[in-house]
């Protein structure tokens, strides 16, 4: 009997031991050409919007309530947090001229598929700026304890990209370089689209 | 007689001389240590003068000051500016283009994305705003001969740091702003902190570790010692500073200087998804305006090339802030 509560007792500590070392369930590719029709409508409103006035949208809480929405003008950048059905959310989208209807939508559909932040991200190529937008997903499977976030993040280009033979973005088409962004790497999805696993949303 | 004498020649401030001394008085009578009396009274003496005369040095030792103008002409004077041979990765015109951005735009000076460069670039607030003339012209001199001298330092950047500096990419705008390069390079090549102890020599691509990072005394050292301003610090790296109202302390210090504030980054941004977080600094920012909107506070501030301004309840503000620097000139009048 003694024997039996001391192995039972080895094999749970084994398996908090892995757990605690294990790292979150891996999402490729594939959850793009799940979710593709989505996360295109989500890009396309976004460039839509951006265009009307500059803006990144953020959740900041672990249930999806609570945003964060930084309002870019030349001089500053304002930064409110809202919860998503509070008014004063709609009363700050009409004091910056941002349109209402356009961007509860876009984040209801964020929201419903756990995307936590979209932004506009400035790159540069033969010292020309470029533009793509940056959008990161909080994957909702079960979190392992002592375990760092992983998001699996999104980039969308306007222009077709250079990869090399394993579909890793390159820096250009001369310059035989890996891009990093955010220090990471990324993987091919499409000639537009590329993703990548990391430690940070932002 | 000689207590008598001291007392009256020495100013009040020089008491414990005085005193020092009426001890001493009482050896005088052998000849030996009469001698020996004679020696200190002169060391004492020319300590004394030493002192003054670091007294009387402070009102020149003010920080330097300068306008947007005189740095503007005086790079305009640079358009003969050659290639030099210490930065083989950085073009002359665009150098000079860089340091004219940063003097007609000084809030536009960015770090990069995912650099250690954040107290960098925080601290070059300070020049980019009260001594434009001064900080183009160690930059000049830095390209043209790869040593210079700024503040009581002396630079002169390692090798590495001269061929990696206009090669940085995929930092956003820092790719195409060579000078910023160079800038923040050599700072993070010449001043070292606790933090840089296993990362002092630099490989590609240590602009993104520890190599580069800064801890609240390194920023505060690095202000002194460049720029000659006089810094008031609380806080640390670790343990965030005893002050009861951050808000009514933060606008009193606001009145009379520049503050700069260590806080934890990923908080500032708001990110609560994580269960595993860690509270400690990570970010300098600029504090540019604080004020009350009914229970929030309106906190406008400096990073990454541009200002922000978030409503923060004073809680959520006494948790982020790790550092607090009063950044104050040394005016020439200073006593």
């Amino acid at each position: 009997m003694q024997n039996k509560s001391n192995y039972l007792l080895l094999l749970l500590s084994a398996v908090l031991l892995l757990s605690s070392c294990a790292s979150r369930k891996v999402i490729t590719s594939k959850y793009y050409f799940d979710n593709e029709k989505t996360l295109t409508n989500i890009e396309q409103s976004y460039k839509a919007l951006y265009r009307e006035k500059p803006f990144s949208v953020a959740f900041t809480d672990r249930s999806f309530n609570y945003i964060s929405l930084e309002i870019i003008t030349d001089s500053i950048k304002y930064m409110y947090e809202f919860e998503i059905n509070e008014p004063r959310l709609q009363d700050t989208l009409l004091k910056y001229h941002l349109p209402v209807k356009g961007l509860t939508d876009l984040i209801v559909q964020m929201r419903s598929i756990h995307c936590i932040w979209i932004n506009n991200l400035d790159y540069y190529t033969n010292n020309q700026k470029n533009y793509l937008v940056f959008m990161s997903i909080r994957p909702v499977a079960i979190h392992l304890p002592f375990t760092y976030e992983k998001y699996f993040i999104l980039t969308f280009y306007a222009q077709p990209q250079y990869f090399d033979s394993e579909g890793r973005l390159l820096a250009n088409r001369r310059v035989r370089k890996l891009r990093k962004i955010n220090g990471d790497i990324f993987q091919r999805i499409n000639d537009k689209v590329c993703y990548t696993i990391s430690g940070t949303f932002r | 007689m000689i207590e008598q004498m001291l007392c009256q020649n020495l100013p009040p401030n020089r008491y414990f001389y005085a005193t020092f001394l009426r001890t001493y008085s009482l050896l005088i009578s052998c000849s030996y240590t009469r001698v020996v009396f004679c020696c200190i009274v002169v060391c004492i003496i020319g300590c004394g003068f030493t002192e003054v005369l670091a007294g009387e040095n402070i009102t020149v030792d003010t920080t330097p000051l300068s306008t947007q103008k005189q740095a503007l002409t005086f790079l305009e004077k640079q358009a003969d500016l050659k290639a030099s041979t210490y930065w083989p990765k950085v073009p002359p015109v665009i150098f000079l283009q860089n340091l004219k951005k940063n003097i007609e735009q000084p809030l536009h000076i960015y770090e990069g994305r995912s650099t250690n460069f954040c107290a960098y670039a925080a601290l070059s607030y300070l020049p980019l705003h009260d001594d434009p003339l001064g900080y183009v012209k160690f930059m000049v001199k830095l390209y043209r001969e790869g040593k210079a001298i700024y503040g009581k330092e002396y630079f002169e950047p390692t090798k590495a740091v001269k061929l990696a500096a206009g090669t940085l990419t995929f930092k956003g705008e820092l790719d195409i702003r060579p000078a910023d390069q160079i800038w923040f390079l050599s700072l993070a090549d010449h001043f070292k902190g606790y933090l840089n102890f296993f990362d002092r020599h630099f490989d590609f691509g240590d602009e993104n570790k520890m190599w580069a990072a800064v801890n609240f005394s390194k920023f505060n050292r690095m202000i002194r010692m460049l720029f000659n301003y006089h810094v008031d610090a609380v806080g640390s790296d670790l343990i965030r500073p005893g002050v009861r109202d951050v808000f009514e302390y933060l606008s009193d210090r606001l009145k009379t200087g520049n503050v700069a504030l260590f806080v934890n980054n990923p908080n500032l941004y708001k990110k609560n998804h994580t269960r595993l977080k860690l509270s400690i600094p990570t970010h300098f920012i600029i504090l540019l305006n604080i004020e009350e909107v009914d229970d929030r506070i309106a906190f406008t501030y400096w990073d990454y090339g541009g200002r922000s301004l978030q409503l923060l309840s004073p809680a959520f503000l006494k948790k982020i802030i790790f550092g607090i620097s009063h950044i104050t000139k040394k005016p020439a009048d200073a006593k």
